[in-house]
């Protein structure tokens, strides 16, 4: 039994062969502006993963550089997500969404209701699984989700008879990301790269990408990577660029380090219909150049009472 | 009593979450999903259950979270504060699987006599829903693998229908004998109870129908019958369900949700 839905499906030898070829071993120096990342990184039509969700340290500052460089008919990735659909959708990058959990606000489903960007129902929990299937080099894994419902019937997956058992499992295809985007709390200029707090699936996400953009708060010395392995959740050889970009999860929080911009999501989730977001875009996005641009844009002041404001630090260290 | 609603001092939202609380049992792990749930969940811990072992699909397990809750609170600091451990999605998930999690708390947006749950579209068209929502999320792993999900509705007469538009996380299925594990879904798994503004139902062992078991004071088993699409099978004697207790209440309004984002106002 098969699920209609489309899938990218990644031939798990090329996906090696890629990795083997692409992803260098060789500790280089990957440290470099958003733009040229995502110019590098990032191209229409590319399968695109990011970690956590846009409110918790997402990758908001390379998403709204993807909106900038207008990036076309990307295929996302949606396993644990709430503005980050909507962002991309609202710059007009995306031409399909993997759903676990389809975003928010009303700019994003309108336009899969009116058919603008088509949908793929999975469930965050398979599409956190399909991430470890490529992660692991194998082309799918099973679960005991999804099965009996119309989520299955719409989604990629396949029911089968489990050859030891002869009970019915079902099987989720490997996914290989073109790209993956993660904010992180610190790296080295190599890509090893630390985060603290819970998370979705950023290992599995990095692993069985072909690209990576991290974005981090900041930049530490491999030497103190090195003092604390056990701290490190991405080997650099994951990693194909650094991006610096402090406060790049805003208008959300990254846990430990600075709290929610409420008063800019509102701003973000009161856009309704096109021209609002249209006017949101022009400001915060095209109107700006870069990151630093945005930073100077969202104020000083506003960034440091968001860091006063998180009042909760246990656990958000090496 | 006319079996109408009655004038109240709490909203129907504060009663849902106020009944969620009162069935999760202590010293259990509880999945929990996004907004009501995360209230009830933390109401529970707060007044009656202050062992329970919360679990996030983000990878949190048995935090206690900080209160008062924010919109939109879901995977940051006051989510997780003071967790055993902070771990994946993928750990979370084998977690359920494994047979780890007794309960999962679940809303939708629509239901069928079975348990089974719509929280992906209104329609019929799936590429052209009439109203999208936010799709499974972590639901329908929740439904699929945790030992008992209680599931939260609000009382209206569309969202309990025969059949629904989309069915995005299982009950009982077609609710024939063991459809479940003939699907390939764990054995002794399914739907456990659902609450509602108005009422509380079980699902009858011989059957796997939703049966009515008990109503809201001022509310008559007539009352629930009538506001429901589809008709419930109802116990032989019906149970009063008292309203939020002045404790529950004060913890929700002043300790919880000051704001008012989830519980909102009478």
């Amino acid at each position: 039994m098969s699920g209609a839905g489309e899938v990218r499906l990644s031939d798990v030898d090329a996906a090696r062969e890629w990795m083997r070829d692409n992803k260098s071993r060789a500790p280089v120096d990957k440290v470099m502006s958003e733009h040229e990342a995502v110019a590098r990184f990032v191209h229409d039509g590319d399968y695109v993963s990011y970690d956590l969700s846009s409110m918790v340290r997402g990758p908001m500052s390379l998403e709204r550089e993807i909106v900038r460089q207008r990036r076309k008919n990307l295929w996302l990735a949606a396993k644990f997500t709430l503005l980050d659909s909507t962002l991309l959708v609202a710059g007009g990058c995306v031409s399909k969404i993997d759903v676990g959990f389809a975003g928010l606000g009303r700019t994003l489903f309108s336009a899969i209701e009116t058919g603008k960007v088509q949908v793929i129902d999975w469930s965050n929990g398979t599409l956190a699984l399909r991430h470890l299937a490529g992660a692991m080099g194998v082309p799918f894994l099973p679960t005991r989700a999804l099965l009996g419902t119309d989520t299955f019937k719409h989604s990629g997956a396949k029911v089968v008879e489990d050859p030891f058992t002869g009970k019915k499992v079902c099987l989720v295809p490997a996914i290989h990301p073109n790209v993956a985007i993660i904010h992180v709390n610190q790296c080295d200029m190599f890509g090893n790269a630390r985060i603290f707090g819970p998370s979705i699936s950023p290992v599995e996400t990095a692993m069985a990408s072909k690209s990576v953009i991290v974005s981090t708060e900041e930049i530490i010395t491999t030497e103190e990577i090195k003092k604390n392995p056990g701290r490190t959740t991405l080997p650099y050889y994951l990693v194909s660029a650094v991006v610096v970009a402090p406060h790049g999860a805003h208008p959300g929080t990254v846990p430990g380090l600075y709290t929610y911009d409420s008063g800019h999501l509102d701003e973000f989730f009161s856009a309704r219909d096109d021209a609002t977001m249209k006017k949101y875009l022009d400001k915060y996005v095209y109107g700006v150049k870069s990151h630093d641009e945005y930073l100077a844009l969202i104020g000083k002041e506003k960034l440091q009472s968001l860091r006063e404001n998180e009042m909760i630090r246990e656990g958000y260290s090496a | 009593m006319s079996g109408k609603p009655t004038e109240r001092n709490y909203t129907e939202v504060e009663f849902m979450i106020c009944l969620a609380a009162r069935l999760i049992e202590d010293q259990r792990s509880v999945f929990v999903g996004y907004g009501m749930p995360q209230i009830a969940a933390i109401l529970a811990q707060k007044l009656y259950a202050p062992r329970i072992c919360q679990v996030y699909e983000y990878g949190a397990i048995g935090p206690e979270v900080a209160t008062p809750f924010r919109r939109n609170m879901m995977a940051d600091a006051r989510n997780s504060y003071r967790s055993f451990a902070w771990t994946t999605m993928n750990t979370m998930i084998a977690t359920a699987s494994s047979g780890y999690i007794d309960y999962g708390i679940l809303g939708a947006a629509q239901i069928d006599p079975f348990g089974n749950i719509n929280s992906t579209m209104i329609g019929k068209d799936y590429t052209r829903p009439k109203l999208r929502f936010t799709g499974s999320g972590g639901g329908n792993e929740v439904a699929s693998l945790c030992w008992k999900t209680i599931l939260i509705m609000e009382h209206e007469k569309r969202r309990f229908l025969e059949k629904i538009d989309f069915v995005t996380s299982p009950g009982y299925l077609d609710g024939s004998e063991q459809a479940r594990e003939r699907a390939g879904l764990p054995r002794g798994t399914g739907p456990h109870r659902v609450i509602t503004s108005i009422a509380l139902f079980d699902f009858d062992a011989a059957t796997r129908r939703m049966r009515l078991i008990a109503t809201r004071e001022d509310i008559t088993p007539e009352f629930v019958v009538e506001n429901m699409e589809f008709k419930p099978l109802v116990a032989p004697s019906i149970d009063r369900l008292k309203p939020p207790t002045p404790d529950e209440l004060r913890i929700l309004r002043e300790e919880i949700d000051p704001e008012r984002v989830v519980i909102g106002r009478v």
